[in-house]
C-alpha cells in the first residue's frame, strides 16, 4: 500500500511535456477551483474546524516523521519529497493571493484616478511585460529556437529587477551615515560605551583597521584592533546573543504549539470564516 | 567656537555626495591588499572545505540576491574558487530565484577562468522554495528532492551530469555551507545538518554576524565567513592575497565607508560639546538636545 501511493504520487509530479503537460495545467487548475469551491460550500460553522484539522495533521506528519522510525525502517521519510511538493503548491496559493490583492489595490487606484496613480500603470506595465518574456524565454527554450527572447528576459530580469533590487538595499548606506551624524551622541556613560564599542568593532572588521594598530609590538599585541574586535564579538557579544536565543527560543516554542493546536486567539483566529 | 558649532549642522545632502565619493575611491582604484590577518572561524571553515573526501560533494545553500551581492557574492566566488582549484564536487540549491542567476553565474565565470566544466566539476539545482520538507529531503535523498538541475536535466541523468555520480544522500555529502542574508540559519542547522550530522559553515551579511558566534562557540557551526571581510581573508588562505577581486575592493571600499562614519560621529559630537560649552557661557541650557 505505502509502495503503490508512493509510486502513484511519483508519476503524478512526473516531468511532462507539450499536450501532457498543458493537460496536467488544466487539470490541476480545474481540481485547485474545485477545491476552493467545495471549500467555500461549507457551512461556515464547520470551516473553522476543517482549518483547525489541517492544520494539525500538516504539523503531525513532520513531528511523526522525526521521532517515529530507526535508521533502517523510516515509514514517512520516503514521503518529505512529496510533502515538499504539497507545500510549494499551497505557498503558491498564497502567492496567488498576494497577486490578486496586487492587482484589486492598483486597478482601483488607476480608475479612480487617485494620487500617485501612474505607480499603480507601471506596477500593471512592469508585471505583464516581464511575464510575457518569461513566457516566451521558456517556450523558445523548450523548442530549442535561437532568438531575442532570452535576450529581452535578461534585460528585464537582469538589467531591471536586478539593478533595482541592489539599488534599494543600497540607499540604506546614505541612511546610516546621516543618522550615525545626527543621532550618535554622547550623552551618557552608556551611549559613550556605545559609541566606542562600535568605532572598535567597525574599524576592526575591515583591512584599514588592521594598519591602525599594526606598530603596537607582540606583547601588546591584545591591545590591536582586531583582537579587541574578536574579543567582543565572541565574549560579551555571544553571552548576550546566547541569552536572547533562549528567550525567542521558549517564545517561539509556545508560539508554534499554540497555532498548531490551533488555541491561538485574537486577530484571524477569533473571526468568522 | 561658531565653526564647531556648526559641525553639528551639516547639510544631508552633502553627507550624502560625500558617502558616494568615499564608497567611490576603492572602486575605481581596485586595490588587491587582502587583510594579512585571518580569524580562527576563516581557518576553520578553509580546513573543512580543504579536507572533503573526492568522493562527496559539498552543498551550497544559498539564499541571498541582489540586495546583498556585494558581502554574499563574495564569500560564493571564494568558496568556489577554492573548490574548482581542489577538485572537490559541489552542488549549489539557491533559496532566492534571483541569487540563483547570480550564484550561477559566479561558477560559470570561476568555470572559465579555471578551466573547469558544468556537470563534470559542479552543478546547479537551480531556485527551490525554502521549506523544511526540503531541507530534510536533501539529507535523505538528494536527487529526489532536487529533481532536476538549474537548465532542467534530470539529476540521475549521469550522462549529462556525471558530477551527480554516487551522491544520494547525507553520506555523500561532505560539508554544507550555509550563505545568507536572512534567517535560514537555524532552519539548515536543524533540519539538515545535524540530525545527519554533517559539518555546516556559515557565510552571512555583517549585520547578522554577532548572532552567529553562540554556534561557533557551540561547534554547531564549524566556521564562518563573516561578510566580504570573511571572504577577502579566506582569498587570503587560497594564495589569492595579490589579486585584485570583488572581496578586496569591497573591504576596501568598507573600510573607507566606516571611518567616514567615524569621522562624521566624532565631528557631530565635537559640535554638540560645543555649542552645550557655548550654552554654559551665556548662562542657558543647552537647547539642541
Amino acid at each position: 500500500m505505502r509502495m503503490y501511493l508512493y509510486n502513484l504520487w511519483s508519476w503524478t509530479i512526473g516531468v511532462r511535456h507539450g499536450w501532457t503537460l498543458a493537460a496536467f495545467i488544466v487539470g490541476g487548475l480545474l481540481l485547485g477551483s474545485l477545491a476552493i469551491w467545495l471549500l467555500m460550500s461549507v457551512p461556515t460553522r464547520y470551516r473553522k474546524p476543517i482549518v483547525i484539522a489541517v492544520t494539525f495533521l500538516g504539523g503531525l506528519v513532520l513531528a511523526l516523521e522525526f521521532f517515529i522510525g530507526t535508521p533502517k525502517w523510516h515509514p514517512l521519510t520516503d514521503f518529505l519529497p512529496a510533502y515538499s511538493s504539497v507545500q510549494m503548491v499551497i505557498a503558491a496559493f498564497t502567492l496567488l493571493l498576494g497577486l490578486v490583492n496586487l492587482f484589486v489595490i492598483h486597478g482601483q487606484s488607476i480608475s479612480k484616478r487617485s494620487k500617485g496613480w501612474g505607480n499603480s500603470l507601471a506596477f500593471f506595465v512592469a508585471f505583464f511585460a516581464i511575464l510575457v518574456a518569461a513566457f516566451v524565454k521558456d517556450y523558445a527554450t523548450a523548442k530549442a529556437v535561437s532568438g531575442s527572447a532570452g535576450s529581452v528576459y535578461a534585460i528585464f530580469f537582469l538589467g531591471f529587477l536586478t539593478p533595482l533590487s541592489s539599488t534599494m538595499f543600497s540607499i540604506i548606506a546614505f541612511y546610516i551615515a546621516s543618522a550615525a551624524y545626527r543621532a550618535f551622541r554622547i550623552r551618557s556613560m552608556e551611549s559613550a560605551l556605545m559609541m566606542i564599542t562600535a568605532s572598535i568593532i567597525m574599524l576592526g572588521l575591515v583591512p584599514a583597521g588592521l594598519y591602525l594598530t599594526a606598530w603596537l609590538p607582540v606583547w601588546l599585541s591584545w591591545l590591536r584592533l582586531e583582537n579587541i574586535t574578536y574579543w567582543l564579538l565572541s565574549g560579551p557579544n555571544m553571552a548576550v546573543q546566547r541569552a536572547i536565543a533562549f528567550g525567542v527560543a521558549v517564545g517561539a516554542l509556545a508560539v508554534g504549539l499554540r497555532i498548531w493546536l490551533s488555541l491561538e486567539r485574537g486577530s484571524f483566529f477569533d473571526k468568522q470564516l | 567656537m561658531d565653526l564647531l558649532i556648526k559641525l553639528q549642522k551639516i547639510d544631508r545632502r552633502i553627507i550624502y555626495a560625500l558617502v558616494v565619493v568615499v564608497l567611490m575611491l576603492p572602486l575605481i582604484f581596485h586595490p588587491a591588499g587582502h587583510p594579512t590577518l585571518v580569524t580562527p572561524e576563516v581557518h576553520d571553515a578553509f580546513d573543512v572545505i580543504d579536507q572533503v573526501p573526492k568522493d562527496k560533494m559539498v552543498i551550497l545553500s544559498s539564499a541571498w540576491g541582489p540586495s546583498t551581492e556585494y558581502e554574499n557574492g563574495p564569500q560564493t566566488a571564494a568558496l568556489m574558487h577554492h573548490m574548482l582549484l581542489k577538485g572537490i564536487r559541489f552542488g549549489i540549491v539557491s533559496w532566492d530565484p534571483q541569487g540563483a542567476q547570480l550564484t550561477y553565474n559566479i561558477g560559470n565565470n570561476l568555470q572559465t577562468e579555471l578551466h573547469k566544466q558544468y556537470g563534470v566539476d559542479w552543478v546547479h539545482f537551480g531556485y527551490k522554495v525554502l521549506i523544511e520538507a526540503a531541507l530534510r529531503g536533501i539529507g535523505t535523498n538528494l536527487p529526489k528532492t532536487m529533481e532536476t538541475d538549474m537548465n532542467g536535466t534530470r539529476l540521475t541523468d549521469l550522462s549529462k551530469l556525471p558530477v551527480m555520480k554516487g551522491i544520494r544522500d547525507s553520506r555523500d555529502i561532505g560539508a554544507v555551507v550555509e550563505i545568507s542574508a536572512s534567517g535560514t540559519l537555524e532552519g539548515t542547522m536543524t533540519y539538515m545538518t545535524q540530525p545527519n550530522n554533517l559539518p555546516l559553515l556559515y557565510c552571512p551579511t555583517a549585520v547578522m554576524s554577532v548572532e552567529a558566534y553562540r554556534y561557533l562557540d557551540s561547534r554547531q557551526l564549524k566556521g564562518m565567513l563573516n561578510s566580504a571581510v570573511g571572504a577577502a581573508q579566506y582569498e587570503t588562505l587560497i594564495g589569492l592575497s595579490s589579486f585584485t577581486t570583488p572581496a578586496s575592493v569591497t573591504t576596501w571600499a568598507l573600510s573607507t565607508a566606516h571611518i567616514f562614519i567615524i569621522v562624521l560621529i566624532l565631528l557631530g559630537n565635537l559640535g554638540y560639546f560645543a555649542s552645550k560649552k557655548a550654552a554654559r557661557r551665556q548662562g542657558g541650557e543647552a537647547n539642541n538636545d
